[in-house]
């Protein structure tokens, strides 16, 4: 999944409030305002100015291969690292979940079971120093992932897609990284990527028909310069292939950086369809809190014009947003889902789960959280945004929660009441309150609830198989837009269920009949097929209540009045795309 | 002289050692798992346990602690691995001596870290420092003039309010309604001198100097109060007075001396301390000192840069103690004995 | 604070002499602790500051029981008090204030600010005085050991002064706070999210930081106690060394002992505040007022009554506790400069 920041959760909101939008254009459309001369500065999309992005929290890696955050792998997709393909700019999901060529020629080729998949790179194409990008570039970046004990943090999908056999003592595969791995990792690694002049070939363990959305939306499949590599010591390095290149070649954790022109970037290599690349500079602004950033962007004077911002509006500034600052606020939903899981080794009984269902007052939760420019409602585990999503019907109609119906069912089984339930979450003000709000309901049916907030180790809790916890809170993104990157890494109880830890399954959900589907949708060698068995097993995990959908979290910010082109798009995992993005000067 | 001096001396680096050994030892006796913080959320054992050596976690506690002293004295390399030094030397860092750490988070050495926070903690310190000394004697001084007076009371009970407040409430007053909403300052942000000039330098940190000065005059208000009402009572004062020398110079010639001896000792261990970082008010104003510094260390869980800091914050402490305590010997012969 | 050994108080009473004599003639017949409660009534500043903390304490400890019982609803939501449409902000002015909440309510969640600001008085005050508790205990103990026995014990003792003054304070709390919280939280019945484990964590590392301080000063009284014939005398008819301490020497630090009490809860109320801007220590939905300053930190523009309140509070009793010391410095100390 793209990691899904806990704290990001404190916020926010619904239908895009497209008023500042729909003067800004479409980046997506035939228009390129890129090829207009610098003279005419003042107009908008044109070429110039300093676009200020304020960020809150830290990035933990900047390095293709460690970074795995939403918003920073858009940011740098459309600044500094290209790939073979990319999504386009645009608003409509159908358009930009379709990835276009960007260092590569075309979309890939893949053979008949998806198993094997081919790209040519573009000629002329180079890096930042000028060096032409060459297929041994793309190979050595996909090898560092393999560096498991090195390069930390990012996804790791190769070490299971790739085909390289496994060790079987490490439970890792033998090919342990371009740093210190054995001559039969390296020669077996050198076998499942192969270089023939520009053309690159990928060959798989199974099928990976949509590989290409795992390469646009992650930058694990990025190119990487050997003689460049410090391993660890190359997390806050930033060497370009794309319009900008970093000032003074590394990120400052806790201050951001300045994007400037890469003047070794060949805009004909290119698409304005991916990037305009407009401002002249970028400057990445990290650590103010949120509410200084939106006490600046509210006020909007000085640098703060031009800013824009991945943090959400605090439900505390929403009473200040109105007037002509909300034609500067944009409301759009975010490629995340909040659920909650029950813990399937305590509560073993079907009647209690339907009922705790029943009960579960999503609409108070999202309320007590901000109301509807925090959460909309979710009916599913997988955000609408995904391809093929449908409503789970499970969780279809009224989200208010209903404790008497709950109570029938809790007394038609015969199950003793009140029944003692823990509640853990992750600890935040807003998060109390909200679990608050569930408890009502909940009670009201029949539950006995006690809440259990836990800090910063959340994950490592639930994951324990001996937790104590009978309902936990979760929230996850599709890492490309498909669900294959949702339900299968979440409830395939194989991968997930070990001793020490159930993995990202965090009731410890087993189900045959869900993984049987999971399987056919890994092996379908087309789209269509892997969806319709994903649908399928989505209603599965429906009927045995393996988690119950809470809200959808909504991105609600506001930028600078003078930035121009600005949009959310779902190739930016609905943050503000930097692709079409300019300032008015 | 000179062997009180080394005798302080060796005391200090003596403590400074026993410090750095009960820091490892309160870090790592916890029952917590450093390598499995660092590795991540997805982490499978096998790959928590990479992580744990290559962080060099998997050694004890002592062993880590001597590695450390070590490393201050002659440098190290991290990770320490003889083969991987001849396969791929470009994975091995150099920490030259004094090592502090490595920070396997940010992949630089703890040094490079406090290198580049620590001019701003001291630009903090210094403008703030000048704040509250020259404010708080001043202050003191005219309350003591008018003792008993509306002045008096005034000076005092607004300085004791300020010292009262939560540092973080008096900074986020200032950030939010001084430079936000009336707009009257520029949101500070740290600029050097090389980049903003003096004017930059100091426009930009006047606010949080302003915070850290309204905490810290308080207590040298009443201080100087108090010593100049003391030595007004004194006979060499009244002598003076007799003797029909004018107010002001008595009392910035003769009290003021007397005040000055405590009031330099305060200032200079307050000084010392505020070098190592003033953590509320840096991460109020979101300045990258060593206060800083520290939050964001303990919030990524980097055990090197915190045990760094503790170290060196301790280092300061300690050598102003000495300097403090070697200046009472330079005043006052005797102390030299004791 | 009840005195009980009324023969022995006159020996801590430093240099009687130095009042003036017609006050000796005028009062001539009273207890030094009477002297000092007369000269304590007899200033304004100190009987009020006396009636704000004694308020204060009557809150705290009010309160659990009015929450008991229902007046108090520190809590309880009410949902309709806010308005969602704005991001939860109070509906009506001055931050939904009306008869039933006087405060008004909290923003997001309507519960009661008057309830959670009183019951928050309640932890706040119970951190401070079981810190306060901790470091006095400790150092208390230390003093006295280190000042009577003197030797290698005094020099231990004061190696060990100097080694806990030299760790940074903050630093080490903020640092040590994920892995001392769990740690704390395995001796305690709760889980590490749970408010016993997170405030004993604050207490203890105050206390652990906070003695060497009140060893310095107990140290210093007992130097000065130790040469007292009643003292020879305990040692002469072979009385333990626990008697000694204890029953002889303690009784006569009372004195020091109230002031340092009375100005070092001032101080952890103040730590408590900080620390919940960083985060450490108990956490809501139970209130302090520090955790409730922090979280309004968000509305200060927005709500700013719900900013200003808790911080004003913090001021209040803080302001207060540092003149009540400073009056009861006074009292016993008449000599003491004002």
């Amino acid at each position: 999944m793209v990691k899904y920041r806990k704290r990001l959760l404190a916020a926010t909101a619904a239908i895009a409030l497209a008023a500042g939008l729909a003067a800004c254009g479409g980046g997506s459309d035939d228009k390129s305002p890129d090829n207009s001369p610098t003279g005419d500065a003042g107009a908008e999309g044109a070429k110039g100015g300093t676009l200020y992005y304020y960020i809150y929290a830290p990035y933990e890696h900047v390095d293709p291969q460690r970074t795995y955050v939403g918003v920073e792998l858009t940011n740098f997709r459309r600044t500094i690292y290209r790939s073979l393909v990319a999504f386009p700019i645009s608003e409509d999901a159908d358009v930009a979940n379709t990835p276009v060529p960007d260092l590569a020629t075309d979309v890939g080729t893949k053979n008949d079971d998806a198993t094997e998949w081919s790209f040519t790179i573009k000629d002329g194409v180079k890096w930042e120093d000028g060096q032409p990008i060459t297929c041994d570039d793309f190979k050595y970046g996909a090898s560092r992932v393999f560096a498991t004990d090195v390069i930390t943090g990012g996804p790791n999908y190769l070490l299971s897609y790739l085909d390289v056999p496994t060790d079987k003592s490490t439970g890792l595969p033998i090919y342990t990284g371009p740093y210190n791995s054995s001559p039969e990792g390296q020669a077996a690694f050198d076998k499942a990527i192969t270089c023939d002049g520009n053309t690159i070939t990928y060959k798989f363990n199974k099928p990976w028909p949509d590989f290409p959305l795992a390469v646009a939306s992650l930058s694990m499949m990025d190119p990487y310069r050997k003689d460049k590599d410090q391993g660890a010591k190359s997390n806050y390095q930033m060497f370009s292939n794309g319009p900008y290149r970093i000032e003074g070649s590394m990120w400052n954790k806790n201050k951001g950086a300045t994007f400037v022109r890469n003047d070794n970037y060949d805009e004909t290599t290119d698409s304005t369809d991916i990037r305009m690349a407009l401002p002249e500079e970028i400057v990445f602004n990290v650590g103010q809190t949120t509410e200084t950033i939106y006490d600046q962007l509210i006020q909007d004077s000085g640098d703060a014009q031009y800013a824009v911002t991945s943090q959400r509006v605090p439900p505390a500034y929403y009473s200040q947003i109105v007037g002509d600052i909300e034609n500067r606020s944009v409301l759009v939903p975010s490629p995340y889902v909040d659920y909650l899981v029950p813990n399937f080794r305590r509560l073993t009984d079907p009647a209690v789960r339907e009922a705790l269902k029943v009960a579960t007052d999503a609409e108070g939760w999202i309320n007590a959280g901000g109301g509807e420019k925090a959460y909309a409602p979710a009916e599913s585990i997988v955000n609408p945004a995904v391809i093929g999503y449908q409503d789970n019907p499970a969780f279809s109609g009224p989200q208010a929660g209903d404790p008497d119906a709950a109570k029938k069912i809790l007394d038609d089984a015969g199950v003793q009441t009140p029944y003692p339930i823990k509640f853990t979450y992750p600890q935040s003000d807003t998060a109390d309150k909200q679990a608050a709000a569930l408890r009502e309901t909940w009670n009201k049916a029949g539950f006995d609830v006690t809440l259990d907030p836990l800090g910063d180790t959340y994950y490592d809790v639930v994951q324990q198989p001996d937790k104590d916890s009978d309902v936990m809170w979760a929230g996850w993104g599709s890492d490309w837009p498909s669900a294959i990157t949702v339900t299968p890494p979440l409830f395939d109880s194989r991968p997930n269920l070990t001793a020490n830890s159930d993995g990202q399954d965090y009731g410890a959900y087993k189900s045959d009949e869900f993984n049987k589907l999971v399987d056919e949708a890994a092996n379908a060698a087309d789209v269509d097929a892997q969806t319709a068995a994903l649908q399928k097993a989505d209603e599965v995990l429906g009927k045995d209540v393996a988690y119950i959908p809470l809200e959808i979290a909504q991105f609600y910010f506001l930028h600078g009045s003078k930035v121009t082109g600005y949009m959310n798009t779902p190739a930016s995992s609905m943050y503000p795309d930097l692709g079409p993005i300019g300032v008015e000067q | 002289m000179f062997a009180y001096v080394v005798r302080r001396l060796f005391i200090g680096v003596i403590l400074l050692i026993v410090m750095s050994l009960v820091t490892f030892m309160l870090f790592f006796l916890m029952p917590q798992d450093p390598a499995r913080v660092a590795c991540g959320k997805n982490c499978s054992i096998a790959q928590i346990k990479q992580t744990e050596k290559a962080l060099g976690y998997d050694k004890p506690a002592l062993t880590q602690w001597v590695d450390f002293l070590q490393g201050v004295v002659v440098g190290r390399e991290y990770p320490e691995d003889k083969t991987l030094r001849e396969k791929a030397p470009e994975l091995i860092s150099d920490c030259a001596a004094p090592c502090l750490g490595y920070s396997r988070v940010n992949q630089v050495t703890v040094a490079s870290e406090i290198k580049e926070a620590f001019p701003v903690s001291l630009s903090l310190a210094v403008l703030a420092f000048l704040m509250w000394i020259i404010g708080g004697v001043l202050f003191g001084v005219i309350a003591a003039v008018t003792k008993g007076t509306v002045i008096d009371r005034g000076i005092v009970a607004l300085s004791l309010v300020f010292y009262a407040f939560p540092t973080f409430f008096i900074g986020l007053f200032l950030l939010k309604f001084i430079a936000i909403k009336w707009g009257l300052v520029d949101v500070p942000s740290y600029t050097t001198i090389a980049e903003g000039g003096i004017g930059g330098w100091l426009s930009n940190l006047f606010l949080p100097s302003l915070t850290l000065a309204l905490f810290f005059m308080a207590g040298y208000v009443r201080m100087t109060r108090a010593f100049v009402l003391e030595s007004m009572t004194e006979d060499y004062i009244r002598t003076a007075r007799a003797k029909g020398l004018k107010r002001g110079p008595v009392l910035f010639k003769h009290t003021m001396r007397a005040a000055l001896t405590p009031l330099v000792t305060m200032a200079g261990l307050d000084f010392a301390g505020l070098m190592g970082g003033a953590i509320i008010t840096e991460s109020v104003f979101n300045f990258n000192g060593l206060g800083k510094l520290v939050v964001d260390a303990n919030v990524s869980y980097d055990l090197p840069t915190l045990i760094g800091l503790v170290v060196l914050l301790g280092a300061f402490v300690i050598v102003a103690n000495i300097i403090v305590d070697v200046l009472y010997a330079v005043i006052d012969p005797r102390v030299r004995v004791a | 604070m009840t005195v009980q050994a009324s023969n022995l108080e006159s020996e801590h009473l430093p240099d009687p002499t130095g009042a003036p004599e017609s006050d000796i003639a005028k009062i001539a017949g009273k207890s030094p602790t009477k002297l000092a409660m007369d000269r304590f009534r007899r200033d304004k500043l100190s009987m009020i500051s006396f009636t704000v903390v004694a308020v204060y304490v009557l809150i705290g400890i009010s309160a659990p029981f009015l929450v008991k019982f229902g007046v108090l609803d520190p809590t309880g939501f009410n949902k309709e008090l806010v308005d969602p449409s704005t991001g939860g902000l109070p509906i009506g002015s001055y931050g939904g204030a009306s008869w039933d909440h006087p405060f008004g309510v909290e923003p997001g969640t309507g519960r009661d600010v008057l309830s959670r600001l009183l019951y928050g008085v309640t932890f706040s005050l119970t951190i401070a005085i079981s810190a306060t508790i901790i470091a006095i205990v400790i150092g208390t103990v230390l003093g006295i050991i280190s000042g009577f026995t003197g030797g290698w014990v005094d020099s231990i003792i004061g190696r060990a002064i100097d080694l806990t003054l030299s760790f940074p304070q903050t630093l080490m709390l903020l640092a040590l706070s994920s892995m001392g919280v769990a740690t704390v939280a395995k001796f305690m019945p709760g889980g590490e999210s749970d408010n016993l484990p997170n405030g004993a964590y604050v207490v203890i590392v105050l206390g652990l930081f906070g003695w060497p301080g009140i060893a310095r000063i107990i140290r210093g009284q007992v130097l000065s106690v130790r040469e007292r014939e009643f003292v020879d005398a305990a040692v002469l008819i072979g009385a333990s060394r626990r008697r000694i301490y204890f029953k002889e020497i303690l009784p006569n630090l009372w004195a020091p002992l109230l002031v340092t009490f009375t100005l070092t809860m001032p101080a952890y109320i103040s730590a408590e505040a900080a620390l919940s801007f960083l985060g450490v220590g108990i956490i809501p939905p139970t209130p302090t007022l520090g955790n409730i300053l922090r979280s309004s930190i968000n509305y200060s523009i927005g709500d700013f009554m719900f900013f200003f309140t808790p911080a004003f509070l913090i001021m209040v009793i803080v302001v207060s506790f540092n003149l009540l010391g400073d009056g009861i410095r006074d009292a016993l100390d008449p000599k003491a400069a004002r």
